[in-house]
C-alpha cells in the first residue's frame, strides 16, 4: 500500500516541480485603454493577456512586430518595458442564477458591495451566435406593460427589437418597464406553480451611461421588486473605452448560460451608440483604417454578431434582445441607427414631438414595426387591438391634413375624434406597467364605445378609472382573461356587463 | 514618434539583410548601417531604432539569458544550452545572469518564451491563483 502512496506522491512532486512555460512581451506604450506590446509571438487573437498588477487584456490586434492589447481596468500602474503574458484563455464571465438580484462591472465582478458571486461557470464572452439548425421560430410573447407596444408593436421571445429615438424620449423608461413587468409576471406566475410556466430573467448592461442614471435605474428596479430577476452589468462613462465595449458580450454571455439551460431571458443594451462610440475610439488609438463617421469597417459586425445571440432554440430556451439606440435631432439616417434597424426584427420609434406634447410614452406608431412579435401575440391582445394600428396611423394621416381646412365631413370628424381617444388611452405613466388583461379590457371598452360620450381631455382619468374598478372589484374576470387569454362569448358578456356596471358608476 | 507604415516596412527589409543562415551576421549589420549613412532614408532615427528592435528580437531567438540565484556552473550552462538548441532546432547559447530575487531555481528567457523554475514565480503563481 504504501510503495502506491510513494507512486502517488512522486507523481505530485514530478507535477510541482514542473517547470511553468509562457509566452512574454514587454510593454512599449500605454494610451487611452490600448497597450502596444513588443513580442507576444504565440498570442492568439482575443487571446486574455495578463498585465502586471492583477490587470489583464485582449489582444486586439495581431501584426507583424507588436500586438495591440485593450486594457481591462487600471492603466494607470502600467509603464513602458512592464512584462505581460500570454494565457491561453479567452476572456470569460461568470454566468449563473447567482449573479440575479446583482449589479456587476464587464467582467462579472461585483460592484454592488453585496459580497462575491457564487457562481459554478463561467462562459466566454466572445462566441459565434446559434446557426440556423438550433434556432426555433418566435412564437411566446414577451410583455412590456406598455399598452402600445403589446397591442400594436408586440414582441417574442428570441426577438431582437429596437428601441430608437433622440435623448429624454423615454427610451430607458420603456426596457425599466418592460423589466419591471417582467419581475411581476414572474412573481405572479411561479406563485401559480403552474408547470408551463416559464419566468423570464432579465440582464440590463448600461453602456457608457451616467453613474448616477445607473444608480437611478436601480433604485427604480429595486423599488418595484425587480432586481431580485435581474442582473445589471455596468459599464459607465467613468469606466475605460476596453469595458464599455466588453460589457454587451458579457450580458450576452450572461444571457446564454439561461437560453443553454432551457431558460428565457431578456437582454437590453442601453445604448449601442454609445458602444460603438467606445469601439471607435479603440479602433482609432489601434490605428485601424476608419471609415464613414471615422467608425472603423467592422462596426456593423461588430453589432451583428452581439444581436445575432438572441434566438429562440429548438428544446432549450430564448433570449430576447432589446438594444437602444440614440439618434441625434432625429436622423434614423445616420451611420450606426441604419445598421443597427437593419439587424434587429423591428423597431419602436420615439418621437420627441410626441414627447413634448405629452404622448408618452412617445411611440410613433407610423415608423414603428415589429417584423416577427404578432406570431407571439395573444389571441386575447389580437382580439381586441387588431385594427388599432391602422386607425392610429389613419388619424395621424388626417389629423396633418385637418389643419389645413376647418370644413370636415362627418367621417373624417369621427375618425379624428376616435383617433384622439385612443391616443388618450394609451398615455401612461413610467414604471407603471399594466397587465395584459387589464390593458385587454380596456382596449375591449374603446372598441366598444365606451369612451365614447367621454371628453377627450378626461380620457385619462376615466381609464384610470376604469383600470381601478376593474382591479379592486372585478378580479375574477381579470383572473379569467389572464388564464385563458382569449375573449370568448362567456368571458365577452361577462365583460360587457362590468363595463357597464364602471359606466353607470363613473356617470354618477 | 511611431513609426509610419513605410518605415516598419524599411526596417523589416534591413533586417532581413542582415541575417544569414537565420542568424544576425555582424558584418551584415555594419554593411547596412554603411550603407544607412551613405543614404540616409526618411526619418533616419525612427529607422534605426526601429531596426535596433528587430535586430535584438532576433539576437534573442539565439539566447538564452539564465538568471539565477544561487550559484550556476559552465556545465548546466552547456545542458541548458544543448537541451533548448535541440529543442527549437537552432542553435542557442546560454548566458547566466545573477537575480537574487528569485530565492532559488532559475528563470529562462529564450526570445519571447520564459521557462519559470524559481520559488518566487511559484509565489507568484500561488498570488494569482489566491
Amino acid at each position: 500500500m504504501s510503495t502506491v502512496i510513494e507512486q502517488i506522491e512522486q507523481q505530485i512532486a514530478q507535477l510541482s516541480a514542473r517547470t511553468i512555460k509562457k509566452n512574454t512581451g514587454t510593454i512599449r506604450s500605454v494610451a487611452d485603454g490600448v497597450a502596444k506590446v513588443d513580442g507576444l509571438s504565440e498570442v492568439m487573437y482575443n487571446e486574455m493577456v495578463q498585465f502586471p498588477g492583477d490587470t489583464i487584456g485582449i489582444a486586439l490586434n495581431l501584426e507583424a512586430d507588436e500586438v495591440g492589447c485593450v486594457v481591462l481596468g487600471d492603466t494607470s500602474r502600467l509603464k513602458e518595458g512592464d512584462e505581460v503574458f500570454t494565457t491561453g484563455k479567452l476572456l470569460s464571465v461568470p454566468v449563473g442564477k447567482a449573479l440575479l438580484g446583482r449589479v456587476v462591472d464587464a467582467l462579472g465582478r461585483p460592484v454592488d458591495g453585496k459580497g462575491p458571486i457564487d457562481a459554478k461557470e463561467f462562459y466566454p464572452v466572445e462566441r459565434i451566435a446559434p446557426g440556423i439548425i438550433l434556432r426555433k421560430g418566435v412564437s411566446q410573447p414577451v410583455l412590456t406593460g406598455i399598452m402600445a407596444i403589446d397591442s400594436m408593436i408586440p414582441i417574442g421571445r428570441g426577438q431582437r427589437e429596437l428601441i430608437i429615438g433622440d435623448r429624454s424620449t423615454g427610451k430607458t423608461t420603456i426596457v425599466i418597464d418592460t423589466i419591471i413587468n417582467q419581475a411581476r409576471i414572474n412573481r405572479q406566475g411561479l406563485a401559480s406553480k403552474d408547470p408551463a410556466f416559464r419566468p423570464l430573467y432579465s440582464i440590463y448592461v448600461a453602456v457608457g451611461q451616467k453613474n448616477s442614471n445607473i444608480a437611478r435605474t436601480i433604485a427604480a428596479l429595486e423599488a418595484a421588486g425587480a432586481m431580485e430577476y435581474t442582473i445589471l452589468v455596468a459599464a459607465p462613462a467613468a469606466d475605460n473605452p476596453a469595458n464599455q465595449y466588453i460589457a454587451p458580450y458579457a450580458g450576452a454571455a450572461m444571457g446564454e448560460w439561461f437560453m443553454e439551460n432551457g431558460m428565457d431571458a431578456l437582454i437590453v443594451y442601453d445604448d449601442l451608440s454609445k458602444h460603438a462610440v467606445a469601439y471607435r475610439q479603440i479602433s482609432l488609438v489601434l490605428k485601424r483604417p476608419s471609415g464613414r463617421e471615422a467608425y472603423p469597417g467592422d462596426v456593423f459586425y461588430l453589432h451583428s454578431r452581439l444581436l445575432e445571440r438572441a434566438a429562440r432554440l429548438a428544446n432549450k430556451g430564448s433570449l430576447t434582445a432589446l438594444p437602444i439606440i440614440e439618434t441625434l435631432a432625429g436622423d434614423v439616417s445616420a451611420y450606426i441607427p441604419t445598421n443597427v434597424i437593419s439587424i434587429t426584427d423591428g423597431q419602436i420609434y420615439l418621437e420627441t414631438d410626441l414627447f413634448n406634447q405629452g404622448v408618452r410614452p412617445a411611440v410613433s406608431v407610423g415608423l414603428s414595426v415589429s417584423r416577427v412579435g404578432s406570431t407571439a401575440q395573444l389571441k386575447l391582445t389580437k382580439q381586441v387591438a387588431g385594427k388599432i394600428k391602422g386607425e392610429l396611423a389613419q388619424f395621424r394621416e388626417l389629423a396633418a391634413f385637418a389643419q389645413f381646412g376647418s370644413d370636415l365631413d362627418a367621417r373624417t370628424r369621427a375618425q379624428l375624434d376616435r383617433g384622439s381617444r385612443i391616443v388618450e388611452l394609451f398615455k401612461q405613466p413610467a414604471f407603471n406597467p399594466l397587465p395584459i388583461e387589464l390593458q385587454a379590457a380596456v382596449l375591449w371598452a374603446m372598441q366598444n364605445n365606451y369612451f365614447d360620450p367621454i371628453e377627450v381631455p378626461k380620457i385619462v382619468a376615466a381609464a384610470d378609472h376604469l383600470k381601478e374598478f376593474l382591479q379592486t372589484r372585478k378580479t375574477a374576470l381579470l383572473d379569467a382573461l389572464r388564464q385563458k387569454a382569449a375573449l370568448d362569448d362567456t368571458l365577452a358578456m361577462e365583460l360587457k356587463k362590468a363595463l357597464d356596471e364602471w359606466k353607470a358608476a363613473y356617470a354618477g | 514618434m511611431p513609426a509610419s507604415r513605410p518605415t516598419q516596412i524599411l526596417a523589416r527589409h534591413l533586417c532581413q539583410l542582415s541575417l544569414v543562415e537565420g542568424r544576425v551576421s555582424a558584418d551584415r549589420v555594419a554593411a547596412v548601417l554603411a550603407y544607412l549613412r551613405q543614404h540616409p532614408p526618411r526619418q533616419p532615427v525612427t529607422v534605426l531604432k526601429h531596426y535596433r528592435r528587430l535586430i535584438a528580437r532576433q539576437l534573442a531567438r539565439h539566447e538564452a539569458r539564465v538568471e539565477h540565484a544561487g550559484a550556476i556552473d559552465a556545465a548546466i550552462l552547456d545542458a541548458i544550452s544543448t537541451t533548448l538548441s535541440r529543442q527549437y532546432r537552432r542553435p542557442i547559447t546560454a548566458a547566466a545572469q545573477p537575480n537574487p530575487a528569485l530565492i532559488a531555481g532559475l528563470r529562462i528567457r529564450v526570445g519571447d518564451d520564459l521557462y519559470d523554475t524559481s520559488i518566487a514565480g511559484r509565489l507568484a503563481a500561488l498570488t494569482t491563483l489566491a
